[in-house]
C-alpha cells in the first residue's frame, strides 16, 4: 500500500512535463514502404494520429464519422489523417480489406507488434493525437459521437 | 536493493525532466486496474481471502539521442486480479532495456518485444487484459543494411511472472524485399526467413531433445489489387506434456503450421480469406508449462482466427485455437484446420440501399475443425491426414450492417449463427456435444449536440443447449466527449437451472493524458477474449476501477 501511495505521489510530480514527441519509429503502409514517424509532421505540417484496429467499434465509429467530413477538414485545416492499426497476426489481415471496403481516404500505416501502442502508454484505443513538427498538441482517448467536433476546433485552433 | 534502484530511478526522472530539453526527455505512464470483490448470494459468490486486488504498471522511458533505455515496475497488491496467474506476486521490476538505434542498427539488451512474421514461429508481446507478458530477456541485433534487406538475431530467457523461463529461446529473422529488382510498379514481392531453437535441459532423460528447432519460410505477394501471403513452419521433435507431466512414454513428434492468406480491395468493396492447418504446434520455452491456464511462456503467437465480436452476448460462444497434440484415453487431437473469409461492402450514398448517408456491410464467414487422424493411444500414434474431414469444432456466420439514418441516428445491426463444440467453452474432451446459438444485436446512437450522445444496445441469443437463452440491453450517456455513464443487464433465462440477471453499471472520464473509469456489477464467468487470445475470467460481483495517466 505505502508503495503504491509512492507510486501515485512521485506520478503527481512528474506531471511537470508530459510526452511531447512522437516515438522514434518506422511503420508500414498500406503499400509496404516504410514511413518514419518523425518525418511525417515536420515542416510545420498539421497530423492526426489515430490509433485503432479492425475490431475496436468505437475506433471505427470515429473514422467513420470523420471520413464524411474529411475533406473539408483538410482544405480548412491542411491536416493529414494517419490511421495507425494496431491490429495484430490474428485480424492485420483485414485491414486492407476493410480500409477499401470503407472507402477510407486516410494515410494506413501498420503497429502490428503494438510497438507503437506501448511507447505512447496507451492503454485503450482510440488513441488520437494531433501532432505538428514531430510536437504532440493534443490528446484524447477514446471516442463518444461528436468528439470529432472537438478535434476539428482544436486543429482549427492548432493550424494558425 | 531493486526497489531502491526503481525509486533513485524516479527521483531522477523527476528532477531531470524539468530541464528536459538539453538532458534528453522522460516519459511513461501509470496504469492501475483494481477490483473489490463483494459476496453475492445472488450467484452463489463468496467474498475470497483478498476481496481487494490490483494490478499496477508504471512505465518509465528515457531518451536521449540515439540511445533510450526504459523500466517497467510492476506492483500486483495484495495479489492480482482474479484469473491471472499467480506468479505475479509482489512488487518488483518486471522489464528493464537499454537500445541503442540508428538507421542501420538497433541493438537491445534487457527485455524486448518482436515478432517474426506473422508471429506464428516467435512473437513476444504485452497485453496487460490477458495478463501476458512474455517478452525475452537476453539480446537481440537488427541489421538493416539497405531498404529491402533486414536481419534479425535474439536469444534470451522468457519473463514468467517476475522470474525467468527454464528453457533459452534464440532466433534468427531475415526479410527480403524482390521489389528493387522488379520494374512493374503494380506487383511486389516480399521474402522472409525464420529460425527459432528452444534450449532447455532434458535432465538426464535421453529420449527428449534438448534443442528444439523450428524453420519458417514466408512470402508475401501483392499485383495490383490483389495481395497473398503464405507461411510454413516446420517444428521438431519434442515430446507432449500435460499438467507439468511428460506423457506417452517420451515418445516425440514434430509439429508443422500453414498459414495461406487471399485478398482483393478496391474502392467500396474488400474481401479476405485465410486457411490455416497446425499440427501439434504447441511451443513453450519450458516444455513442462504446455497448456497451463494462464497463457504463460508461450513462445509464439497463436490467435483464433474468427470474428471477434464487441457485444456481451456473442462473446458467450467463442473459438480457442487448439493447436495441440492430445493422445490420452479421454482425450485425442493432433491440431486444427480452417477458414475464415471476410467481406466489406460500402452501398454508395444516394443508392438504393446506400440511402441519403451510405450503408456498409461486413460478412464474416468462419470453420474451424480438428485433422483428420487415426489414434493409436496404446502405441502412442497417430497418423493424420493433410485435408480431410476432422471433427467440427466451430463454424460461424455473420453479417453486420452500418447504417446512418440521419444527420444525428445511426445503428449497427449485427446477425451471427453458429455452432461450436461444447468441449471448446468447457475444456472438456472434443467430438462430442455441439451447442447451436442464434445471436442477433442492434446498437443505436443519437447525437444530442453539444458533445452529448446517447447509445442504446439490444442483443439477444437463442440456443436450446447449455444455460440456453440470454436477453441483454446496454445504455449510456455521454455528457461530453470526456465524460460518459452506461448501465447494463445480461439475463440468462429459460434453463434448468436458474434465471440470472448479470447487471452492470459506470462511468468513465478522460481528459489529455488521464483515464478512469469505474464499474459495478456481476462478471459472468467465461472465456475473455482480447486479440484471439483467451483466458478464462470466474464468475465474480463487485467494484472495478481502472486509472491509466501518461506523461
Amino acid at each position: 500500500m505505502k508503495k503504491l501511495i509512492l507510486c501515485l505521489s512521485v506520478l503527481m510530480s512528474t506531471f511537470v512535463s508530459a510526452q511531447t514527441e512522437l516515438p522514434n519509429m518506422t511503420l508500414k503502409n498500406l503499400d509496404g514502404k516504410d514511413i518514419k514517424l518523425q518525418d511525417i509532421s515536420a515542416g510545420d505540417k498539421l497530423v492526426v494520429v489515430s490509433l485503432w484496429a479492425t475490431w475496436c467499434v468505437p475506433c471505427k465509429n470515429e473514422l467513420d464519422a470523420i471520413n464524411d467530413v474529411y475533406s473539408d477538414w483538410q482544405k480548412n485545416t491542411g491536416v493529414t489523417l494517419y490511421a495507425i492499426t494496431t491490429d495484430d497476426a490474428r485480424t492485420v489481415n483485414r485491414v486492407k480489406p476493410m480500409v477499401n471496403g470503407k472507402g477510407w481516404e486516410y494515410e494506413i500505416l501498420y503497429d502490428t507488434n503494438n510497438d507503437l501502442k506501448r511507447a505512447l502508454g496507451a492503454a485503450t484505443i482510440p488513441l488520437t493525437l494531433i501532432v505538428k513538427n514531430n510536437k504532440i498538441l493534443y490528446r484524447h482517448s477514446g471516442y463518444t459521437p461528436g468528439a470529432e467536433d472537438e478535434l476539428f476546433a482544436k486543429l482549427q485552433e492548432f493550424s494558425k | 536493493m531493486k526497489i531502491k534502484l526503481a525509486l533513485w530511478f524516479l527521483v531522477v526522472a523527476v528532477s531531470a525532466s524539468v530541464v528536459a530539453q538539453d538532458f534528453g526527455n522522460f516519459n511513461g505512464g501509470f496504469e492501475s486496474n483494481s477490483q473489490w470483490l463483494r459476496p453475492d448470494e445472488g450467484m452463489n459468490f463468496v467474498e475470497p481471502d483478498d476481496p481487494f486486488r490490483s494490478n499496477n504498471y508504471f512505465t518509465l522511458n528515457y531518451n536521449y539521442g540515439k540511445f533510450s533505455a526504459g523500466v517497467q515496475f510492476e506492483s500486483y497488491l495484495p495479489q492480482p486480479l482474479l484469473g491471472y496467474s499467480p506468479d505475479l506476486d509482489g512488487n518488483k521490476i518486471a522489464t528493464y532495456y537499454l537500445n541503442y538505434k540508428d538507421t542501420m542498427l538497433d541493438i537491445t539488451a534487457g527485455y524486448f518485444y518482436d515478432q517474426f512474421g506473422s508471429g506464428l514461429i516467435l512473437r513476444t508481446w504485452e497485453d496487460r487484459q490477458l495478463g501476458i507478458n512474455n517478452s525475452l530477456r537476453g539480446a537481440r541485433v537488427k541489421f538493416t543494411p539497405t531498404n529491402y534487406l533486414d536481419i534479425t538475431g535474439l536469444f534470451g530467457e522468457q519473463r514468467v511472472g517476475f522470474e525467468l523461463s527454464e528453457g533459452v529461446v534464440g532466433g534468427i529473422d531475415a526479410n527480403l524485399s524482390l521489389d528493387e529488382w522488379i520494374s512493374s510498379e503494380d506487383l511486389s514481392i516480399r521474402l522472409g526467413g525464420s529460425y527459432v531453437a528452444r534450449y532447455q535441459d532434458n535432465l538426464a532423460n535421453q529420449n527428449i531433445p534438448t534443442t528444439v528447432n523450428a524453420f519458417s519460410g514466408r512470402a508475401d505477394i501483392t499485383y495490383k489489387n490483389v495481395f497473398a501471403s503464405f507461411e510454413a513452419i516446420h517444428k521438431d521433435e519434442d515430446a507432449l506434456v500435460n499438467e507439468s507431466v511428460i506423457t506417452n512414454n517420451d515418445e516425440i513428434y514434430r509439429g508443422s503450421a500453414l498459414l495461406l492468406n487471399i485478398g482483393y480491395a478496391q474502392s467500396g468493396f474488400g474481401i479476405n480469406a485465410a486457411l490455416r492447418r497446425l499440427e501439434n504446434f504447441a511451443f513453450y520455452s519450458d516444455r513442462f508449462a504446455e497448456g497451463n491456464q494462464y497463457n504463460q511462456q508461450i513462445i509464439n503467437y497463436v490467435p483464433t482466427l474468427t470474428k471477434q465480436h464487441d457485444y456481451m452476448l456473442s462473446n458467450i460462444y467463442v473459438y480457442n485455437a487448439q493447436p495441440r497434440l492430445i493422445l490420452q484415453p479421454i482425450q485425442q487431437q493432433s491440431g486444427e484446420m480452417g477458414t475464415q473469409m471476410d467481406a466489406f461492402y460500402s452501398f454508395k450514398k444516394e443508392s438504393f440501399l446506400g440511402g441519403k448517408y451510405g450503408t456498409k456491410i461486413d460478412f464474416n464467414f468462419s470453420y474451424w475443425s480438428g485433422l483428420e487422424a487415426e489414434y493409436d493411444v496404446a502405441n502412442n500414434a497417430y497418423k493424420s491426414e493433410f485435408i480431410g474431414k476432422g471433427d467440427r469444432y466451430f463454424r460461424e456466420v455473420s453479417l453486420e450492417i452500418r447504417k446512418r439514418w440521419t444527420e444525428n441516428l445511426s445503428g449497427i445491426y449485427l446477425f451471427s449463427d453458429l455452432i461450436i463444440d461444447k468441449g471448446i467453452t468447457d475444456g472438456s474432451p472434443l467430438g462430442f456435444y455441439d451447442i447451436k446459438a442464434q445471436v442477433a444485436v442492434a446498437e443505436h446512437t443519437y447525437k444530442l449536440g453539444g458533445g452529448r450522445s446517447v447509445r442504446l444496445e439490444l442483443q439477444h441469443l437463442w440456443t436450446q443447449q447449455d444455460k440456453k437463452n440470454w436477453a441483454a440491453a446496454l445504455v449510456e450517456y455521454n455528457f461530453s466527449p470526456r465524460l460518459g455513464i452506461y448501465a447494463g443487464n445480461s439475463w440468462n433465462y429459460g434453463n434448468d437451472v436458474k434465471d440470472i440477471h448479470y447487471y452492470n453499471f459506470g462511468g468513465s472520464y478522460t481528459k489529455g493524458n488521464a483515464r478512469l473509469a469505474l464499474n459495478y456489477g456481476r462478471q459472468r464467468g467465461g472465456l475473455l477474449c482480447v486479440g484471439g487470445v483467451c483466458r478464462f475470467v470466474p464468475e465474480n460481483t463487485g467494484f472495478s476501477a481502472n486509472l491509466a495517466v501518461n506523461f
